[in-house]
């Protein structure tokens, strides 16, 4: 059974009427018949049909009825009634009780009943597209919710902070703890510039056009970790890279250094203090058709809990030390983008494995 | 002679905890400050206190990883009310959303919900009401 071919449910009484379109029809499309509308209705239960056809004169209910009674429960389904002897009371009631979309005359000539059911289809198509639609923004709506609920506290926090702060250095005459706190406000405003830099990654990410150009790794995990290597909290941390590129790959270069990035900073950020040979060992095999990235470390890993969550939008796994849960997020945004999967591996205490699989982009 | 107070500190900010805990005790008015990162720590500290605990003033931040502000109110509920009857919650937090306003004022065991920056003259007058 074909996922693509119509999906078509016909009631009738008359067994050689549903012999006859299974003979016409059966070759485009997917029939199920039965001779019962109690019959019908365990079908429908089951399967979902595109398009439901039925006889109006049926011994216990005629086909309005019938469609008057399933309506409300597979309102997805398109009805078209066959009729032999049409009054103008009973195509009253199909249209407003049953809500038809089509009568169909006995007998039935092909090529109108092949039209009837392609129409019903496009109207089961689009309202299925529409529907989808709907979700589609429902989804960005309430996305865009917590952005903004999440976004203006890790706005608001880190400078709320530097008031506090400063509060406090107007309160004290010692002009040598005046320098402890600049310090402090010092960390506080890098953390809100952190923010913002990843804020605009997130919409360069979102909203910005795909630049495929092709990827040379040396230079790109070069360019990238020049930048991390230098800061404080990157401390005695053994990176190792190990590069094998076979071919030439194209993809988006702005992704991945936002990938690479962010996932080389978590290392750093969560390294375990308690070991004494922190390490990241970054893998890169690429050929002309995929690339298998592979980030290792030895950090405080993450519990079991939270490695389902932590793709999630400001999702933050843990309370100290912890960023903004953006970062995570952006990384499996950017990834999805370049049609790619990325996969985690960790234990607490132990450290954790980032793989990320990317196809090259056709060009 | 200011009053003193006993206080628990909850945030998930080490920035914060430290502002606050140096504003109350260079305002006079702390006489012990226990901080806490989670509010999941918290939560088990209070649940291991019998009836001697000490009358306490917690100041509680709302946006927290793990266990949120509201969600150590509704755990605080189930706490023996002998101990509920000696602490005092105050939620501190930079939000400026309606709806988490309303839910801090319609709970119960929050008093009130004080903006941040800690405006520690404030919080003085508050307590000592």
């Amino acid at each position: 059974m074909s996922d693509r071919k119509i999906r078509i449910l016909y009631i009738d009484d008359e067994e050689h009427n549903l012999q006859s379109f299974k003979a016409s029809f059966r070759k485009q499309y997917d029939i199920t018949t039965t001779i019962s509308v109690v019959e019908a209705e365990e079908i429908m239960e089951k399967q979902e049909f595109h398009v439901i056809l039925a006889d109006q004169r049926m011994p216990g209910m005629t086909g309005v009825q019938f469609f008057e009674k399933i309506r409300s429960k597979f309102p997805e389904s398109i009805r078209i009634l066959i009729t032999g002897h049409t009054d103008i009371s009973a195509a009253i009631d199909a249209i407003n009780k049953g809500e038809v979309f089509r009568f169909i005359d006995k007998p039935w000539d092909y090529t109108y009943v092949e039209n009837a059911i392609t129409h019903a289809y496009d109207i089961f198509k689009t309202r299925a597209e529409l529907k989808q639609r709907n979700l589609d923004l429902q989804k960005a709506y309430d996305e865009l919710d917590k952005f903004v609920y999440s976004a203006s506290h890790d706005l608001r926090a880190p400078l709320m902070s530097v008031l506090g702060i400063v509060n406090l250095a107007l309160m004290e005459d010692d002009i040598q703890s005046q320098n402890e706190y600049l310090d402090l406000i010092k960390q506080s405003v890098k953390k809100l510039d952190t923010f913002i830099i990843n804020i605009i990654d997130y919409y360069k990410n979102a909203r910005g056009v795909q630049a495929v150009t092709e990827i040379d790794f040396n230079q790109l995990v070069k360019d990238v970790t020049e930048a991390i290597k230098f800061l404080p909290e990157f401390g005695k941390i053994d990176m190792t890279t190990n590069i094998i590129q076979t071919g030439t790959f194209y993809s988006d270069a702005m992704k991945l250094r936002i990938i690479f990035n962010n996932l080389i900073t978590n290392a750093v950020k969560f390294q375990d203090q308690k070991k004494d040979n922190p390490f990241i060992k970054l893998t890169i095999n690429a050929t002309s058709e995929h690339t298998r990235i592979t980030f290792e470390d030895n950090g405080l890993g993450i519990k079991k809990d939270d490695l389902e969550k932590i793709f999630k939008m400001f999702y933050r796994a843990g309370a100290t030390n912890s960023g903004s849960g953006i970062g995570l997020y952006i990384v499996h945004e950017a990834i999805n983008k370049l049609e790619g999967s990325i996969n985690v591996t960790s234990t607490v205490g132990e450290g954790s494995i980032f793989e990320i699989n990317i196809p090259s982009v056709n060009k | 002679m200011t009053n003193q107070f006993d206080f628990i500190l909850i945030d998930d900010s080490a920035f914060d905890l430290f502002i606050y805990e140096k504003l109350i005790f260079k305002s006079g008015i702390g006489n012990s400050v226990r901080p806490f990162n989670a509010a999941q720590d918290a939560l088990e500290y209070l649940i291991g206190q019998d009836d001697k605990f000490p009358e306490t003033v917690i100041l509680l931040d709302l946006q927290m990883p793990g266990m949120n502000g509201f969600e150590f109110i509704e755990q605080f509920d189930l706490l023996p009310e002998v101990l509920k009857d000696r602490i005092r919650i105050y939620m501190l937090s930079s939000t400026i959303d309606t709806r988490d306003i309303d839910k801090a004022k319609a709970s119960s065991y929050i008093i009130d919900l004080l903006s941040k920056p800690l405006e520690i003259g404030l919080l003085k007058t508050i307590l000592e009401q």
